[in-house]
């Protein structure tokens, strides 16, 4: 068990009367790590054990089902127990992510929702099958998905996943915690910096502090002052450089995206595509890429729009790779589709560059945003480059 | 003010004296309450989108007849923007026709002569396909529901914009591309956000302002009735979509409206249950402050292969065994045509009127086969029925298509959320129309067609039926038989609904046809697929044509 978790009912007697939000995003994250643990324990369980006969095993799945999708859920099935809260991790993610306010770890949950989902999928398989190595090997599909709901350290320090969230964002703070300037010394402890939607550090007295270091706390550096023990996590450097300010909700999905990267794509690529967009794209999208039957896809008003449903160059991607062209989606080769990614990509100003768009899915791609970027555009009505 | 305050007295008028109100003549500056109540009995205007509040593109004039229609004559054509396919219902009163682009362009043209007499441009921001269904008149007014969201009002004499509201409750996944029915003193209008991960609603708005009056949603949301069948919060972006037409029944002051598929439209694991209310016709009473459900009818529960009942609501009185009875009509995606008790929503008749295949199978990763596809079975402008024959008649689509599901779905605003990738075509694309005898339930005949139908059918007393396809041939089938009486290759794809009117004594035919779009660019066409006239390739023009006896 974490230190975080340990530190809860301290920091409950330091709560703001009156100030506690009715939702308590944090207690529900640790919530949905702990039934994600209670379904892994259950598979593990059955996997090393050796239990003779169908139903030991048809009761672990549905035990550790039931930990993810909690009572709500048609998949509940209530008389094989529940490891969980009955909330299930599903529950619980679901009301963190049940409000319009996005914040810096609002990704971090909505990726674990889907992995939840996956692997909830999974286990649902495991529950048909008849032949044990299929049962296993879709157990064991669920729980590479879990791992991923959980997170885990990297040698950087940083960790994915639920515990990442705690550990590097606002989550990690208890509602109704004290909430000081992210930045320099805390006046008080116990108490929680943010910058930007990042947790800085933690303030503990030392009293409370003794008897474990926070597993769920990406620690940089500890500074001990008086009875007070200060854990610096590894973004207070970099966010403290920049102009610090509470984090504040943002109204849209989050930009989980690096603004200003360049999506890989050769130029070889992009002259390639203008003939695949010639034959196959054309007809909805038009000669100059402005939108017929379909929508814009290139210059001024693409790329604004794309700002500002906060697209990264994956969600382009699924878009032209899974159902374009409209009419026969997944008409074309994958080498066509990089092709004219890299053409789309050219024809928004984008600069080729030595790497390839690659032919298959590439996480990396999720963490470039497309948005206005100062391009050079050809044609300064519409804000397209020409590719030739 | 007072105008205002006058239409509402007018309304009140007309609830109250419904059956013995005159005939409506095309006389006042615009149609009143009174007009639309009994715009099925003028059939020298076309008043709302399928003629009447029934959604029966049917009159009951018997001018074109299957003798004469062999006669039939090009009256005139007008150019539109071609930006996109044309899916325009025109609105024709006292001479003059209201139509609209995909773009949302509007033209108000000399319905003799096709002469514009002013255009509207519009620049909306396509979120994803553009099409439009068509304007509302009322008042002096145009009205239109835009692909961003607004609802703007246009002075119907000069083409300039009067005012414009944003009706889409989140812009960034939600447009319209429905025609705004005028009711009372209210607009009534649909939601179109199927695909990207919305959930539908039907609106009112005040005709004067366009201040909303109320919404409906489509999906119920914690402690309504229906919430249950939404496993988890899936219901947040459960979609059910109000894409096309409604249907009003000014005596009981009910309103027919179909919703669309669930969301994400190819993965079920993730909304488990039944689904309400996608996929279903909702019986609403509209005579209070807020609509109130009567009865519901699921066509596909838990639907995975986005099978929306697309055809609009069609009431009408039918004959079966020998007694009069109410029935509405309804058309799904998914390759079913419907006929249901109009009081209770009880089905009557089920029939499958395109080929069906793999419909009970879940998409998966690797693929599975059904049938229709996605763009398959009965689409968008739907049915008509003709009193004469007891007889409806209904285009259909008729493709397979190969579906993809994923593990997961992940909400980005803007894009598709599908859980899966829209099903790519598998095997032949080709077309029915068929004809429904209503006292039976069979079919009454059917012609197989080389391209899908989708333009929506028109029925002419005593017997003559209207209707084209993606080829752009435009044919007046015998109602009886289903012999072609006479066709027009328009040379371009059809997908709006034809209707007709009279001007100084003679009665003209009108459909709108234009560029394939997205949903039916047909791979034949990039090589000139033969046709009944020659050969034909993708359209770059738009056009409204309006035919007439010599």
């Amino acid at each position: 068990m974490s230190l975080l978790r340990a530190l809860v009912p301290a920091f409950a007697l330091v709560a703001f009367a009156g100030a506690a939000p009715s939702r308590d995003d944090h207690a529900s994250a640790l919530a949905a790590l702990a039934d994600v643990r209670a379904s892994v324990r259950e598979i593990v369980a059955i996997e090393n054990g050796y239990a003779v006969g169908h139903g030991a095993y048809l009761r672990a799945a549905h035990r550790a089902m039931n930990a993810l999708v909690g009572r709500r859920d048609e998949a509940y099935a209530a008389g094989f127990g529940d490891p969980g809260d009955g909330v299930g991790t599903l529950g619980h993610l679901d009301r963190m992510l049940d409000q319009r306010a996005v914040w810096a770890w609002t990704p971090a949950a909505q990726g674990a929702k889907a992995n939840v989902l996956a692997a909830a999928e999974n286990v649902q398989s495991a529950i048909g099958q008849k032949e044990m190595e299929e049962y296993q090997a879709d157990l064991t599909r669920a729980l590479a998905n879990l791992a991923l709901v959980v997170g885990r350290p990297s040698q950087d320090g940083v960790l994915g996943g639920l515990s990442g969230a705690l550990a590097n964002t606002s989550l990690g703070v208890p509602s109704g915690a004290a909430q000081a300037p992210g930045c320099g010394m805390p006046a008080r402890a116990p108490s929680y910096g943010v910058v930007n939607g990042r947790l800085t550090y933690v303030a503990v007295p030392r009293t409370s502090a003794a008897s474990a270091l926070p597993a769920e706390l990406d620690v940089a550096r500890v500074v001990v002052r008086g009875d007070d023990v200060v854990l610096y996590s590894s973004v207070s450097r970099s966010a403290c450089s920049r102009a610090a300010h509470a984090e504040r909700p943002r109204m849209q999905r989050a930009r989980a995206v690096a603004a200003g990267a360049q999506p890989p794509f050769t130029s070889a690529q992009a002259h390639a595509g203008k003939a695949v967009y010639a034959k196959s794209c054309i007809q909805c999208h038009g000669a100059d890429l402005q939108g017929a039957a379909g929508p814009s896809v290139a210059g001024t008003e693409f790329l604004t729009n794309a700002h500002r449903n906060k697209w990264s160059v994956a969600d382009v991607r699924t878009t032209v790779f899974d159902n374009m062209p409209f009419s026969d989606p997944g008409s074309l080769s994958p080498q066509q589709y990089a092709n004219v990614m890299a053409f789309l990509l050219a024809s928004n100003c984008y600069r080729a560059g030595a790497k390839p768009f690659p032919t298959s899915a590439d996480p990396s791609l999720a963490r470039i945003a497309i948005g206005p970027h100062g391009g050079k555009p050809d044609n300064a009505k519409t804000g397209t480059c020409i590719v030739r | 003010m007072s105008r205002i305050r006058a239409s509402v007295l007018l309304c009140v008028f007309a609830a109250a004296t419904f059956f013995v109100v005159p005939r409506a003549s095309a006389q006042n500056a615009w149609p009143t309450s009174d007009d639309f109540a009994n715009a099925a009995k003028d059939a020298a205007s076309w008043i709302l989108p399928a003629h009447s509040y029934s959604g029966n593109r049917y009159l009951s004039e018997t001018e074109i007849t299957p003798a004469n229609v062999g006669t039939l004559k090009k009256a005139w054509t007008a150019s539109v923007d071609a930006r996109g396919p044309l899916e325009t219902s025109p609105i024709v009163w006292n001479g003059t026709m209201y139509v609209t682009s995909s773009h949302n362009d509007v033209y108000a043209l000399d319905a003799k002569t096709g002469a514009q007499k002013w255009h509207f441009p519009y620049k909306p921001h396509v979120i994803a396909f553009s099409a439009n269904r068509g304007v509302a008149i009322a008042d002096g007014r145009v009205y239109e529901a835009t692909l961003d969201g607004k609802l703007i009002a246009l002075d119907a004499a000069t083409g300039k914009q009067l005012w414009g509201v944003t009706a889409a409750h989140d812009v960034t996944n939600t447009f319209f591309t429905m025609q705004p029915v005028p009711y009372k003193n209210m607009l009534i209008l649909g939601a179109s956000n199927g695909d990207w991960g919305g959930i539908g609603y039907l609106s009112a708005y005040d005709a004067a302002t366009g201040k909303r009056i109320w919404d409906w949603n489509t999906i119920p949301g914690p402690g309504e009735p229906g919430h249950e069948t939404w496993s988890g919060d899936s219901w947040k972006r459960g979609g059910g979509a109000v894409w096309s037409g409604i249907a009003i029944d000014p005596a009981t002051q009910t309103l027919y409206a179909d919703a669309g598929n669930p969301q994400p439209d190819f993965l079920g694991t993730i909304r488990k249950g039944t689904n309400l209310y996608t996929n279903s016709m909702v019986a609403l009473d509209i005579s209070g402050a807020k609509p109130t459900l009567k009865w519901y009818r699921q066509f596909i529960p838990h639907d995975v292969h986005d099978w929306d009942p697309a055809m609009p609501p069609v009431l009408f009185t039918g004959t079966i065994g020998g007694a009069p009875r109410s029935l509405v009509a309804a058309g799904d995606k998914g390759g079913n045509f419907w006929v249901l008790d109009a009081s209770n929503g009880n089905v009557v008749y089920k029939l499958a009127v395109s080929t069906q295949r793999g419909q009970n199978t879940a998409p998966n990763r690797t693929g599975t086969i059904a049938c229709p596809n996605t763009n398959g079975g009965v689409e968008f402008n739907g049915g008509s029925y003709l009193a004469e024959t007891n007889t409806f008649y209904v285009p259909s689509v008729d493709q397979c298509g190969i579906w993809k599901s994923q593990g997961t779905a992940t909400y980005v605003s803007g894009q598709f959320y599908l859980g899966g990738a829209f099903p790519k075509l598998y095997g032949p694309s080709t077309g029915y129309v068929n004809a429904v005898d209503i006292g039976t339930g069979k079919f009454a005949w059917r012609k197989h067609l080389a391209f899908p139908q989708i333009g929506g059918a028109l029925s002419l007393s005593p017997g003559v039926v209207f209707t084209g396809g993606v080829d752009g041939d435009f044919t007046a089938y015998d109602a009886k038989t289903g012999n072609v009486l006479w066709h027009s290759p328009t040379g371009m794809t059809i997908q709006a609904p034809p209707s007709s009117y009279v001007v100084d004594g003679k009665r003209y035919v009108a459909v709108a046809a234009g560029p394939a779009g997205v949903n039916f660019a047909d791979p034949r066409l990039n090589q000139g697929a033969p046709t009944l006239e020659g050969r034909y390739t993708h359209a770059t023009r738009a056009m409204i044509t309006a035919f007439t006896l010599p």
